[in-house]
């Protein structure tokens, strides 16, 4: 099963210098480093592209020539490697980070999930004017929390060079799980194309990276299992609405090469374990526009954080990992043999891939793809029955009709999923009132899919987790019931490639969003467009509302699917102005960004 | 393995009352003067502290077991294939025993169902409390751990082993 593969991996010339603290493969022992398993707490530093050790760091971002997927590339680099190195603090500590920019434009680095000062959290036009070229800015703040985040550039579309990297803190107390060994797992997309022409391309034809654009075979083959009128009905619906069923992602294989740790498929980078041990993986999605699907053939992960935040254990099979979101599972491998991380892009044009190895060289199978979904009738759940009402003509008479042709979009996990969001969501409604005429704290939205993981997921084939699985260990210190409740739908036209919260981009609108300082808040998200946007704000935490009570998770961004209300809860403590956005990275730059003002 | 176990204990404010309702009279009481050791430790979220016991065949031991940790745990005492068969049936009830005690684990003090329905010691305790077992150790000591099946807690680390003596 294991065969082994030689395959060179270019060290550039600070890796090599740094004699070997940054590591090709991740191969501690091979360089006679002290093994990870020999720390107590399990904890090890490897990670391929090198750490800096807090409090005190300094990181040079520059853009330079570094070899990706083997091909000449022009990453910005942090510190000499793309995506950058792994940042370390500890909980309790001081940080100071010294950024220098040895570019030729504005650059900055937002610290992603981290509670800090608002002027530290490096969003120019936000938080602070940016970093011009030549300059340093210090970034000094407070470590107050711990667990997986990442780091990224805040500045037009930089991120998509790889100006990103891993953030751990560690804990000042003991972790509610343990193990034997840490990996740090950073998915990222990459393109040999200059981001801003992916963005034009994006600007001037839809669908351009989506070589699964329904065709006219597709046509004729809907046509023999559906009838012809169901079929052109369906057509129909989906040019009324400016998209193409197979719009699953924007920014797709077609032009993305998706890396872990900075490595391609090919280049199998590989994470070493001893059998027994028991492994902390720390998954970070930082890529600029793809979802991944994670999973290790052979062995179950047991999801023990989400966005940093500890929660009761979750044995899962597989796992989702929106845009910008982290989460920690634990594996026990026992077998002394190669385990294959498989990370498949949501919409199925491509994967990154690594091994779980006791040794060096090799590698597990890598399982076989799944084929591309269709958003079929997930799209009309999504829009709520009066979206259904808009689309040409799909009332429940013509679905009816629909059913009985067969329809292939019409699956049992889609049409559950319109039960839920409608009719079981509404008696919940009424027992769980608050004082204030709202639902309790903590109650899940009618209209939310909390136990779907969301497109092209058969739920019958493994165990996915879902974002009802989430659950704290204590209930978070403001138990206080929400008073506002703040209401904002998630928009975009994908034809013209504008996206904008409530019909608005960032361009057009006069103000920020207020938030009475210290207020109790329920934040309310209608996504009223065919596509997942994973919903980031800044500086505070978000709990969301996925019915658990008073055990609710917190998170610093949110998945939301296509036609779903989703809703949290923050306490407004944290004064000043902070950036809300879509963390796909060219709908955030599209537009769908709002500035949050807590006064 | 039946035979290993002399009996359950019930709450620490209740050691006086062994064998007391519930325990159907199958078990032996157990007094005091039989007791070799007694063994305080914690269960935490998601660990046992210490999470390794040295003990040796036929040593009676009482566990002092607290739970220092925000949710329920259990303490259940068998072989690792055991443990396992009890935890895919504590999966498959969606984290609760289905005895009868509402879905609240082994309501206090029962025998966990192992592979082949063979029973392991067990107790439950919940967040704040401390309960008992009594248990006298098989000669196959070596090969046994304690676990807390509650689904994700055993895959987080919550169990340790029995290390035999001499």
């Amino acid at each position: 099963m294991a065969r082994s593969r030689v395959i060179t991996h270019p060290l550039s010339r600070r890796q090599i210098l740094k004699g070997g603290s940054a590591l090709g493969l991740g191969s501690a022992a091979a360089l006679g480093l002290r093994p990870s398993w020999a720390n107590p707490w399990g904890q090890s530093n490897v990670y391929s592209k090198g750490v800096e050790e807090g409090p005190e760091v300094a990181l040079a971002i520059r853009r330079e020539s570094i070899p990706i997927a083997g091909q000449q590339a022009r990453p910005i680099s942090i510190n000499g490697t793309s995506p950058g190195p792994l940042i370390r603090l500890k909980e309790g500590q001081d940080a100071v980070l010294r950024v220098t920019n040895l570019l030729d434009e504005p650059t900055s680095i937002h610290w992603h999930g981290l509670i800090l000062p608002p002027e530290m959290d490096g969003v120019p036009g936000v938080s602070f004017p940016g970093i011009a070229p030549g300059e340093t800015f210090t970034y000094r703040f407070p470590v107050r929390q711990n667990g997986t985040y990442w780091y990224h550039s805040h500045s037009g579309l930089q991120e998509q060079l790889g100006h990103a990297g891993p953030l751990i803190i560690d804990a000042a107390d003991r972790e509610p799980f343990r193990y034997d060994r840490e990996h740090v797992l950073l998915l990222t997309d990459w393109t040999f194309e200059e981001p801003t022409s992916v963005f034009r391309n994006l600007k001037t034809a839809e669908g351009y990276y989506n070589f699964q654009e329904r065709t006219i075979a597709d046509f004729f083959a809907d046509v023999r299992e559906k009838g012809f009128d169901a079929t052109a009905e369906m057509r129909g619906m989906w040019a009324k609405m400016r998209m193409s069923s197979r719009d699953i992602a924007d920014v797709t294989g077609s032009t993305y090469t998706y890396l872990l740790n900075g490595h391609s498929p090919e280049e199998n980078w590989t994470a070493l374990f001893k059998a027994g041990e028991r492994v902390r993986l720390r998954v970070i999605n930082g890529s600029a526009m793809s979802y991944f699907d994670m999973r290790i053939p052979g062995l179950k992960m047991t999801v023990v954080a989400a966005d940093g935040q500890p929660v009761q254990p979750v044995p899962v099979d597989e796992f989702r990992i929106g845009v910008a979101e982290t989460y920690d599972v634990l594996v026990a491998p026992e077998d002394d043999t190669a385990y294959t991380i498989f990370a498949e892009a949501m919409d199925r044009s491509g994967y990154a891939r690594a091994t779980l190895a006791p040794r060096e060289g090799m590698a597990g199978e890598i399982p076989e793809r799944r084929q591309i979904a269709d958003r079929g009738m997930e799209a009309m759940a999504a829009h709520g029955m009066e979206g259904m009402a808009d689309m040409a003509g799909m009332d429940h008479s013509n679905m009816q009709g629909m059913d009985d042709a067969g329809m292939a979009g019409m699956d049992h996990s889609s049409m559950s999923g319109m039960d839920h969001s409608g009719m079981a969501g509404m008696s919940d409604e009424r027992s769980n009132m608050n004082a204030n005429g709202m639902l309790a704290a903590g109650t899940a939205q009618p209209g939310s899919r909390y136990d779907q993981a969301g497109i092209g997921i058969d739920p019958s084939e493994r165990r996915m987790l879902v974002y009802r699985d989430l659950k704290a260990f204590t209930p978070w210190p403001d138990r206080r019931e929400p008073e506002r409740e703040l209401e904002l739908h998630l928009t975009g036209n994908m034809e013209r490639y504008i996206w904008s919260f409530d019909g608005k981009k960032f361009s057009e609108v006069t103000g920020p969003i207020h938030i009475n300082k210290d207020e109790r808040l329920r934040l309310i998200l209608i996504n009223d467009t065919m596509m997942e946007h994973p919903i980031h704000l800044h500086g505070m935490w978000m709990e969301l509302e996925n019915g658990q009570g008073e055990l609710i998770p917190r998170k610093h961004t949110l998945n939301v699917k296509p036609g779903e209300r989703v809703s949290a809860l923050i306490t407004a403590d944290a004064e000043g102005s902070w950036a809300f956005h879509c963390h796909l990275l060219y709908h955030m730059d599209a537009g769908m960004f709002r500035v949050v003002k807590v006064s | 393995m039946r035979k290993t176990l002399l009996a359950l204990a019930l709450g620490l404010t209740t050691t006086a009352a062994f064998a007391g309702p519930g325990h159907g009279g199958s078990q032996p009481s157990v007094s005091d003067a039989d007791i070799d050791r007694t063994i305080r430790f914690e269960a935490g979220d998601m660990w046992f502290d210490p999470e390794r016991i040295e003990v040796a065949p036929g040593e009676t031991i009482r566990f002092e077991i607290t739970n220092v940790g925000n949710v329920e745990h259990e303490f259940v005492i068998g072989d690792a294939k055991a443990q396992e068969a009890h935890r895919e049936m504590m999966r498959a009830m969606g984290g609760s025993h289905g005895d009868g005690h509402g879905g609240h684990g082994h309501g206090g003090h029962d025998m966990a169902e192992g592979e082949q329905g063979g029973e392991m010691p067990a107790v439950t305790i919940a967040p704040g409390e401390t309960a008992e077992l009594v248990w006298t150790a098989p000669q196959g000591v070596g090969d046994l751990e304690y676990a807390c099946n509650i689904p994700g807690h055993y895959e987080a680390g919550m169990y340790g082993n029995f290390v035999r003596q001499g």
